[in-house]
This record gives structure tokens, sequence and C-alpha cells, in this order.
């Protein structure tokens, strides 16, 4: 998972990608003309972004007839949590309770 | 309205679709709660916990195609904004790609702007199967441990 890691730090690196996300939150399913109609980007912007946040599935394409729709993908995210932040908020959990210990000990 | 999930795990599908369908093992990575009842189509579900003493959710089965995709309702009961929502539709598909699966949950069938309850847990539930599946653990972060 060490590389697909990576590429989901890449892609929420970028302040354009973070707002095609945002934009994506707000109304999921959407088409490249609907978000290059939102946003203040090309379409080879859209296009260019959309592709690296598909690559580090963050956006999951799917097809409905004749037109393309795009999908905020929070699995990443969520993987990226439970891998690193949920270890270290129970170390912090654990730190507090031993402090308690300590503390009711004096 | 339509969610669109995505998540690649190292399993085969035959062990990923066993992990979806039998409810002894969906409960440790869903909320502590399975789908008990037949996989074929036109049977009746019931989302059920050892935990909570009452039916979490109810479901009709519309499509098994083992171990490739699977397609039922879900009506909703573990909150009463779920329940609310009233009746939407999940399916699974699972795709190999390599040494592993793709597995897309694809929930529709929602009305716009579904509370998001009704959906918001799939990213938790899908974590959870992965590490279940890829390392026999159980996920313990704090929202996962819900009716458990």
């Amino acid at each position: 998972m060490g590389d697909g890691d990576d590429l989901v730090f890449k892609a929420l690196a970028d302040p354009t990608r973070r707002s095609l996300l945002d934009e994506l939150f707000r109304e999921d399913g959407q088409t490249l003309s609907a978000l290059e109609a939102r946003l203040p980007m090309t379409r080879f912007g859209v296009m260019k972004h959309l592709k690296q946040l598909e690559e580090a599935g963050l956006v999951v394409s799917r097809r409905r007839g004749r037109e393309k729709l795009h999908f905020l993908n929070p699995v990443p995210i969520r993987l990226i949590h439970d891998r690193w932040v949920s270890k270290y908020t129970q170390a912090w959990a654990a730190g507090l309770v031993e402090l308690k210990h300590e503390l009711e000990e004096e | 309205m339509e969610k669109v999930y995505e998540i690649y795990i190292k399993t085969t599908p035959e062990v990923l679709w066993e992990a979806i369908t039998n409810p002894e093992i969906r409960a440790k990575y869903n909320f502590g709660a399975g789908m008990y009842g037949d996989w074929t189509p036109g049977a009746k579900q019931e989302m059920r916990s050892a935990n909570a003493d009452f039916t979490l959710g109810t479901s009709e089965v519309l499509e098994v195609d083992p171990p490739r995709r699977l397609v039922q309702t879900l009506e909703a009961n573990f909150s009463a904004e779920a329940a609310a929502e009233g009746s939407s539709r999940i399916t699974w598909e699972v795709e190999p790609v390599g040494d592993s699966c793709r597995l897309t949950v694809i929930h529709d069938r929602m009305r716009d702007g579904a509370n998001d309850q009704l959906y918001g847990g799939w990213p938790m539930i899908l974590s959870g199967l992965k590490t279940w599946l890829e390392s026999g653990e159980l996920l313990t972060t704090p929202g996962s441990l819900m009716y458990t």
C-alpha cells in the first residue's frame, strides 16, 4: 500500500485538486463538462487533475449511457486514517490514561 | 442520489465473496452487523447484530452472481435518520486485478440530499474488510465499534 499512499498524498497536496474533490463532495457524480463549468479551469486542466485523482483512487468514474460521471471515493483517505491517525490517537489516549493514573496516585 | 466506493484488496474473488455474504464474517467489519437470509433473488434478509436488540435493517436480494456481482435493496433501521430515508439499493462488484480484487460498492436509488448516516459508513466498512482479509485483524478505531 506504500505506493498507493504516496499517490494519495501527492494528489491531495495540490489546492486545485482539493477544490475538485470539494466540488464532488458538494455534488457527487458530475461529468467533465459540469466540473469544467463550475471551476476556474480549462477543460485540459480539469482532465489532467481528474486523471491524477483517479490514479490515486480518490475519484472513480462510471459510464452512464453516453456520459462519464466522476464520483468522490473517500476510501483511500479512510485507509490512511486507519493506518496512521488512529494509531497516534490511540497512543495519545493511552498517554492520558497513564497521566490519570499517575495523578490519582499522588 | 448515487455514491460509488472503490477499494483494492489482496485476496481472491471467492474469499471476498464469502466475507461479504457470510454474516458472521460480515459482522467483524460492518459495525458488528451481518446480513441474515438466503442469497437468492427475491429472498428477504435482515441486518442484525448480536449486540443490538432490534433489527438494524431489512433487504430484498435482487441479483446474485457469485463471486462477481451482488445487488440488494436496503431498508435501513440502524438510526432514525437512516430509517426515514426508506429503501435504497446496494451493488457489490468484484473484479480480479493481478493478485488482488477491485471491489466497487455502488449505493444508489437514494433521495437527493439523503442523510449521510445511510451511506457514510462505507469507507470505514471497506477499510475494515480490507484489514480483516489482508491481516486477519479487526479494526479498533472508535467509530468502527458501534453495535459491537
